[in-house]
């Protein structure tokens, strides 16, 4: 649990310092705000916040979970385009939230409810994965207000 | 969005604030502070010109023919176009319906109707759009048809929607309308508008209103 919740307010924080002169060329990656709202049928979105601090960029690759195909999407317009990857840029964070990017669950192999958690592993081109645990929420959970 | 419209005219309303301390006189504090208020409160937008309710008669979840303008006749009705295979926007506004609906009396939750037309009619058949809808609500309406059909009624009511597509990896993407509209029990026309950021808060509030026919 500890290295996924990193507050953003603390990296926002960060970037400002690191901007000042830090010469780590690696990613630095951590995960906070993962949950998925409890799904309507045996397919599911996952959201989260991917953060960087470090000073180079990574890309997230695949994600992968034993309860089914996981894909990553990004909302265009009105629709959804499946991805090969997403860039983490340095000193930045990639954001998956409802209405944008979003990690999308096929097939689920059980039904979900709230209060489950899900395991899901975040691969990357040049990090080593990050296993995650996302909490399934209510089906109406807002992360800007908490419930 | 309203979150950050919000955010923004209080970074104004300070900025102006600071500003009027350099000097000026005092008409400068009310103007921003009154007009952020109102985005940051209200979800719905009041149609000057209401939309006429389409004219659509498709198929129901059991696989009946269903004319929504005799159906839905003097009753609040919530029109949404969505699909069943979209993981996030159309789950979470059917949901954010749904669970504000259940503040509401039974009698009034029985008058409010909510129609999920579909925009991926080959695939959602009748009854996978009824399996879909019962793990939301089971009053919910859903109906299927004619692609064109749908699209046409959704055109009426301001929406535009693409038939479903294939990417290059072979999948199906499909498209959701982004608004809701709420037509009323009063004169059966499309008066409100709420965009995806509408919350179960917000519908909350206003579906009494709906109920009644009245602007929330």
């Amino acid at each position: 649990m500890r290295q996924f919740a990193v507050p953003v307010a603390v990296l926002t924080g960060a970037l400002v310092l690191t901007g000042c002169g830090s010469d780590d060329a690696k990613a630095q990656l951590s995960v906070s705000s993962a949950y998925m709202p409890q799904p309507v049928s045996d397919m599911a979105a996952g959201f989260l916040d991917i953060a960087n601090k470090g000073g180079a960029k990574d890309e997230l690759t695949s994600v992968t979970s034993d309860l089914g195909p996981v894909s990553v999407h990004e909302t265009v317009g009105q629709a959804m385009e499946e991805v090969k990857s997403l860039a983490v840029p340095a000193h930045g964070q990639l954001v998956f939230k409802s209405g944008g990017n979003h990690l999308m669950f096929d097939k689920l192999k059980h039904t979900l409810k709230q209060g489950d958690s899900v395991t899901v592993k975040l691969h990357f081109a040049k990090s080593g994965p990050l296993t995650v645990e996302m909490p399934v929420k209510s089906a109406t959970y807002n992360p800007t207000t908490g419930h | 969005m309203r979150k950050k419209t919000f955010a923004a005219a209080v970074l104004l309303a300070a900025a102006t604030l600071t500003l009027s301390a350099c000097g000026s006189g005092d008409d400068s504090q009310s103007p921003v502070s009154v007009v952020s208020e109102d985005t940051a409160t209200k979800a719905a937008t009041v149609l000057d010109t209401p939309f006429e309710k389409p004219d659509l008669v498709l198929t129901d979840t059991h696989g009946k023919k269903y004319d929504l303008r005799a159906e839905s006749k003097n009753r609040p009705t919530l029109i949404y176009f969505g699909y069943t295979h979209c993981p996030d926007i159309c789950p979470l506004t059917m949901n954010n319906i749904a669970v504000a609906k259940k503040s509401l009396s039974k009698a009034e939750q029985d008058k409010l109707l909510v129609v999920f037309v579909t925009t991926d009619p080959a695939r959602d058949t009748p009854s996978e759009l009824g399996k879909w809808l019962k793990g939301i609500d089971t009053q919910f309406v859903g109906l299927t048809g004619n692609f064109a059909t749908i699209q046409a009624g959704a055109r009426t009511m301001g929406i535009s929607i693409e038939p479903t597509t294939k990417d290059k990896n072979g999948k199906l993407v499909s498209v959701h309308g982004t608004q809701v509209v709420a037509f009323s029990p009063k004169t059966n026309g499309g008066y409100l508008l709420y965009d995806q950021d509408a919350t179960v808060d917000d519908y909350t509030k206003d579906l009494p209103k709906i109920i009644k026919g009245e602007n929330p």
